[in-house]
C-alpha cells in the first residue's frame, strides 16, 4: 500500500473499486406487517466514479449504502465490491463517512483518524505517519492534536473523511456527510471533496437530500422512489470538471435538477 | 472579545471570593451566635467548645474515625464495583434490562433503612451489617447511572466503529467504556455520598463503634459539644470525598471534553457560580 498523497488519479488500481448491485431487496419484518424497504435494485458502479444517491426520506438510500458497507445484509440479491461479496465491514475495501456526530469526542483528530489502524494493531509510528498523510490530504495539517469539540463542523467532516481514507480503500461511502453543515460550509466542503476525490481516484457513493449538491458533485445521479425503494432514474451528469460555482445557474444544471425533482415530487 | 473575557474572569474570581466569604461568615456565626447567647449552647455549642471537646477525646474520636473509614472504604468498593459491573451488564443487554430495571427502580424508591434492623439480626451489630447496608444503599444509584450511561451511547459511534472493522470486545473497550465514563462518574458521586450516609446512619441506629455511634451516644447524655465534634468529622469526610471525586473527574477531563455529559458538567459549574443580579 503506498502513501495516500502519492496516489494519482491517472493510475487507479486495476479493477479495484467496482461495485455491483444485483436484484437487491430488503424487507423489514415488523410484528404487524412486512415493510419492503428496497425492491429489485440493480446497479453497476465503475471504478473511480462519483455516484450520488438521491430520493425522498424512506426510499432506502441509506439502507443501500449500509449494505454496500457490510453493515447490514440484504434480504435478497447480491452486492459485490471488487468482485467479492461483503458479508461484514471490510475497511480494506470500503471506507465509510457518516454524519458529523460519528467522531469519537474523547480522541484527538489524529487519534480518530488512526482508530481503524489501531483496531488492527498497526504500530504507533506507522499509524501516526498515515494519519498525518490523511490529515494533510484533507487540508487539516497541524490540527491533529485538537479534539472534535475544538473543530468547526466542516473541519470535523474533514477528519471523518481522513478517517475513511486512512486505510486507502478503493471505495468511499458517504451517508449524508454534509447534512449538518450550514450552506456556505457545505459548498466549500463539496469542492474539497471533489479535490480529494480527484487526487485519490476513489470510487465514491454519496447519499444526500440536496438536489443541487447531487448534480454539482456527481458523475452519475441515481434517483430512488419511496416505499418500496426502487431506482426510478439514472442520470449521467455531463458537466465538465472541475465544477464551478457558475455552473449552478447554467441551463444544463437546471435541467438535470428539474428532472430529479420531478421524480421525487411524483413519489413523495 | 477580550473585554468580555476579562469580565468573565473577574466574575469567576469574585464568585470564588464570595464563596470563601460565605464559608468564613458561617464559621464566624457558629462561634458568635452561641457565645452571645442568641442560641443556647445546648442546641449549638460554639465552634471553639466543639473543637476543644473533640481534642479532649482525641483518641476516642480517632478510633471511631478509623472504624467508620474502614466501613466506608469497603462499602464503596462493593457499591461501586458491583454497581458498575451490573450496570454495564444491564445497560448493554436488553433482556436482563427488562427483567431487572423496573425492580431496581422501585427498590430505589424504598427507604432501605427499614431493612437495617434485619441486617443486624443476620450479621450482628459489628461492621459487617454496616458494610452490607451501605453497600446496597450506594450500589443502586451507581448501577442505575452506569446502565443509563451505556444505554445512552450514541449508536452512530458504534456503527462507525463497526464500519471500521471493530470486534465486539474492541467496541466495548474503545467505544462503550470511554463513552460511558462521564455518566458513571456522576453515578459514583451520588453512590459514594450515599455510602457515607449509609455507614453513619447505621452506626447511629444500632452499633458499638464508629462516629455515628459516638454522635448517638453523646446525644443521649445531652453532651452537645461532643455531638458536634462528631458532626464536624462526618462533614470533613464528605468534603474530602467530594474533593477526591473532583480529582478523578479532572483526571478524566480528557475523556469528557466535548461529550454531552462533560459539557453539562461545565455548564452546571458555571451556573453554580453566578450570583443573583
Amino acid at each position: 500500500m503506498q502513501p495516500l498523497a502519492n496516489v494519482t488519479p491517472l493510475k487507479p488500481p486495476a479493477r479495484a473499486g467496482a461495485i455491483e448491485v444485483r436484484h437487491v431487496g430488503q424487507v423489514f419484518r415488523t410484528r404487524s406487517q412486512d415493510v419492503v424497504a428496497l425492491e429489485d435494485v440493480s446497479l453497476d458502479i465503475k471504478p473511480g466514479r462519483f455516484v450520488v444517491l438521491v430520493g425522498p426520506s424512506g426510499c432506502g438510500k441509506s439502507t443501500l449504502l449500509l449494505m454496500m458497507a457490510g453493515l447490514r445484509q440484504q434480504t435478497s440479491g447480491t452486492i459485490t465490491i471488487n468482485g467479492a461479496p461483503i458479508p461484514q465491514p471490510d475497511p480494506d475495501r470500503v471506507g465509510v463517512v457518516f454524519q458529523e456526530a460519528s467522531l469519537f469526542p474523547w480522541l484527538t483528530a489524529e487519534d480518530n483518524v488512526e482508530f481503524p489502524l489501531a483496531l488492527r494493531g498497526v504500530p504507533k509510528p506507522q499509524r501516526r505517519a498515515k494519519a498525518q498523510d490523511a490529515l494533510k490530504l484533507v487540508g487539516l495539517d497541524g490540527f491533529g492534536r485538537r479534539h472534535p469539540h475544538e473543530l468547526s463542523g466542516g473541519m470535523k467532516q474533514r477528519v471523518s473523511i481522513a478517517r475513511g481514507l486512512v486505510q486507502d480503500p478503493p471505495v468511499l461511502l458517504m451517508d449524508e456527510p454534509f447534512a449538518a453543515l450550514d450552506e456556505q460550509t457545505r459548498m466549500t466542503m463539496g469542492d474539497e471533496l471533489l479535490r480529494i476525490w480527484a487526487a485519490t481516484g476513489k470510487t465514491v457513493v454519496f447519499v444526500t437530500h440536496s438536489l443541487t449538491e447531487a448534480v454539482y458533485l456527481a458523475d452519475e445521479v441515481i434517483v430512488m422512489s419511496a416505499r418500496p425503494g426502487r431506482i426510478v432514474d439514472h442520470l449521467q451528469v455531463q458537466l465538465p470538471r472541475p465544477r464551478t460555482y457558475e455552473m449552478l445557474s447554467g441551463d444544463a444544471f437546471g435541467a438535470l435538477r428539474d428532472r430529479i425533482w420531478r421524480h421525487i415530487r411524483k413519489s413523495a | 472579545m477580550s473585554a468580555k473575557m476579562n469580565f468573565k474572569m473577574n466574575f469567576k474570581i469574585n464568585a470564588k471570593a464570595l464563596r470563601y466569604l460565605i464559608v468564613i461568615a458561617l464559621i464566624a456565626l457558629w462561634e458568635l451566635l452561641p457565645r452571645t447567647g442568641l442560641i443556647p449552647e445546648l442546641f449549638l455549642p460554639s465552634l471553639s467548645a466543639t473543637l476543644a471537646a473533640g481534642w479532649s477525646e482525641a483518641a476516642e474520636y480517632g478510633h471511631a474515625l478509623a472504624v467508620t473509614l474502614y466501613e466506608v472504604v469497603i462499602s464503596m468498593a462493593f457499591a461501586c464495583g458491583g454497581g458498575i459491573l451490573l450496570g454495564a451488564i444491564v445497560g448493554s443487554l436488553p433482556r436482563p434490562r427488562i427483567l431487572i430495571m423496573p425492580m431496581v427502580s422501585s427498590l430505589y424508591a424504598v427507604p432501605l433503612v427499614i431493612l437495617y434492623p434485619v441486617f443486624t439480626v443476620w450479621l450482628g451489630i459489628g461492621s459487617e451489617s454496616k458494610i452490607a447496608f451501605a453497600s446496597i444503599y450506594g450500589f443502586l444509584p451507581t448501577m442505575l447511572a452506569t446502565a443509563a450511561g451505556i444505554q445512552t451511547i450514541d449508536p452512530q459511534l458504534l456503527l462507525a466503529a463497526r464500519s471500521m472493522g471493530a470486534t465486539l470486545s474492541q467496541r466495548l473497550i474503545r467505544v462503550i467504556i470511554p463513552a460511558a465514563i462521564p455518566t458513571v462518574l456522576s453515578g459514583l458521586r451520588v453512590g459514594g455520598a450515599l455510602v457515607i450516609v449509609g455507614v453513619v446512619v447505621s452506626e447511629m441506629l444500632i452499633s458499638s463503634a464508629g462516629i455515628g455511634y459516638l454522635i448517638s451516644r453523646y446525644r443521649t447524655i445531652l453532651d452537645s459539644p461532643h455531638v458536634f465534634a462528631g458532626v464536624l468529622l462526618v462533614l470533613f469526610m464528605a468534603v474530602a470525598f467530594n474533593a477526591a471525586i473532583r480529582g478523578i473527574e479532572r483526571q478524566a477531563a480528557i475523556w469528557q471534553t466535548g461529550t454531552r455529559a462533560g459539557q453539562a458538567a461545565d455548564e452546571i459549574n458555571a451556573s453554580a457560580m453566578q450570583p443573583a443580579t
